[in-house]
């Protein structure tokens, strides 16, 4: 008697999104969806100027062979938000890669701030960013990394995670980050890897208008994480155990980076309270 | 591998600590890991070294520099990849600016510089080998063996150690470069990988610290 495998069809998802100015306001000009990758209505929290929209992926979780696609363009003058509902979840795979590409076009101000991504034992998931900046174009994202259901004691021990994120400019690489992390890996435990901590975030600014003179502040405003200021991109990172804390500190970086970057105080979308 | 003494003369010379780039002044994040207590020790000093060389070193730099070695290489993009992957910016003003001593350097040695507005140091000292007729993989091994020699000579003044500890530890990392070499050889495009948050975390820490004998 054979006994089958159960069976779950993968998930190919797509969103592309397309912010344009409109006189005073940003507007979603454009959407596209194919499979279960949505956008709530847009919310205007901070008046005309800034669009927030909330990116829902409503399997809850990303299981092995899913493949999700979010493209985000922000035109001229446009200035978009974008974050999620809540965390992200990996599941342990059977044996297919999970992907997840984000591609950003950005012109204006474009703000990728999703909740964090918790990585189960076992998945195998492979995660690529990459961001296309115009000459004046303004871009803030963050991603927090949690390997394991830490709440529950459980360890990345199997499965992989894949990391790649590209930033540039006017075609011109400014950030290249790349990398594997085995579950129970070498990196995992070593030093110079993740020093056996199970939270990693990273959040990326790049604008024309870093003012090294102000790097002082920032880092300031979260001396948990470590801040550098390379040409044309400022890089904060933490390294610690939990995503609240992550959370908490890459929050507080953003609120003191985005005043002087964007022109606008930081208003912290009331979805990451609920 | 096997090479002509006449060459190894002229490889030796690109490796030695007599080049004058400034490489002493470089820690490389050793010093910060110092300021953190995560190396207090030979032991400690052998671990963080092998493993910045293991986890960054041997997925990036390595299989990049045979990429700069070879004849039709796409240098300035090969360039730009490399100065993008530096984490910090201690890190990168590290490479530019040996990248920068070395250039000036090359012309008086009969070797034509490298065109570009910000070469960084393996991009010229690749361009040298090359020039000087240096197989890469050979031009390689150089390469790190001068990297781990100046690593570990952070590691004598700042740990501090003493000099026979600073040579067992070069003989057993130096051994691990041939292996580094060979599979950097092996490694694909999309092999090619940076990651080493703690690393980038100590070297971004190591900007405000107060007390330093290094500047990365």
């Amino acid at each position: 008697m054979r006994v089958a495998e159960p069976v779950f069809a993968p998930w190919r998802a797509e969103l592309a999104l397309g912010f344009e100015r409109r006189e005073a306001r940003t507007v979603l000009a454009e959407r596209r969806q194919d499979g279960p990758l949505v956008v709530q209505k847009p919310l205007y929290p901070e008046g005309d100027e800034v669009c927030h929209a909330i990116v829902v992926h409503p399997p809850a979780g990303i299981a092995g062979g899913d493949e999700l696609e979010v493209a985000a363009k922000a035109g001229a003058g446009a200035h978009a938000l974008l974050t999620t509902p809540g965390a992200a979840k990996w599941y342990r795979s059977a044996g297919p890669w999970a992907r997840q590409k984000l591609a950003f076009e950005v012109a204006g101000v474009l703000e990728w701030l999703p909740q964090e991504t918790i990585v189960f034992d076992g998945a195998l998931a492979d995660m690529g960013c990459e961001v296309n900046l115009d000459a004046e174009a303004c871009y803030i994202g963050w991603e927090i990394l949690c390997l394991g259901r830490t709440g529950s004691g459980e360890r990345f021990g199997r499965g992989e995670i894949r990391l790649h994120t590209r930033v540039s400019r006017g075609g011109r690489l400014l950030w290249y980050e790349r990398g594997r992390i085995e579950g129970g890996g070498k990196l995992m435990h070593s030093p110079v890897g993740l020093d056996g901590r199970s939270v990693l975030g990273t959040l990326l600014a790049a604008s024309v208008g870093l003012d090294s003179k102000l790097i002082a502040v920032y880092r300031a405003a979260a001396p948990e994480t470590a801040i550098t200021l390379l040409p044309g991109l400022l890089v904060a990172r933490y390294l610690g155990n939990s995503s609240e804390e992550a959370k908490h500190c890459l929050a507080r970086v953003w609120s003191a980076l985005r005043p002087a970057l964007t022109g606008r105080e930081a208003v912290e979308p009331r979805i990451w309270r609920t | 591998m096997t090479i002509s003494t006449e060459k190894l003369a002229l490889l030796l010379q690109l490796a030695s600590p007599a080049l004058p780039v400034g490489a002493y002044s470089y820690s490389g994040g050793l010093e910060a890991a110092i300021e953190a207590g995560v190396v207090t020790n030979a032991a400690s000093a052998q671990r963080w070294i092998g493993d910045v060389l293991e986890h960054s070193i041997a997925r990036m730099e390595a299989p990049l520099f045979l990429r700069l070695c070879s004849q039709d290489a796409d240098i300035e993009r090969w360039n730009e990849l490399f100065l993008a992957s530096r984490e910090t910016a201690e890190l990168r003003a590290e490479t530019v600016q040996m990248g920068y001593s070395l250039n000036l350097l090359l012309p008086e040695l009969g070797v034509e510089n490298v065109a570009l507005e910000e070469p960084a140091f393996p991009t010229v000292f690749a361009r040298a080998a090359i020039t000087w007729g240096i197989e890469p993989r050979e031009a390689l091994l150089a390469y790190l063996w001068a990297w781990l020699e100046n690593q570990v000579m952070a590691a004598l003044k700042a740990v501090p150690l003493g000099q026979t500890e600073g040579q067992k530890m070069l003989l057993a990392l130096g051994e691990k470069l041939l292996g580094i070499v060979e599979e950097a050889a092996r490694m694909d495009d999309e092999e090619l990988g940076n990651l080493a948050p703690g690393l980038a975390l100590a070297s971004a820490r190591h900007e405000t610290q107060y007390s330093r004998l290094f500047r990365s």
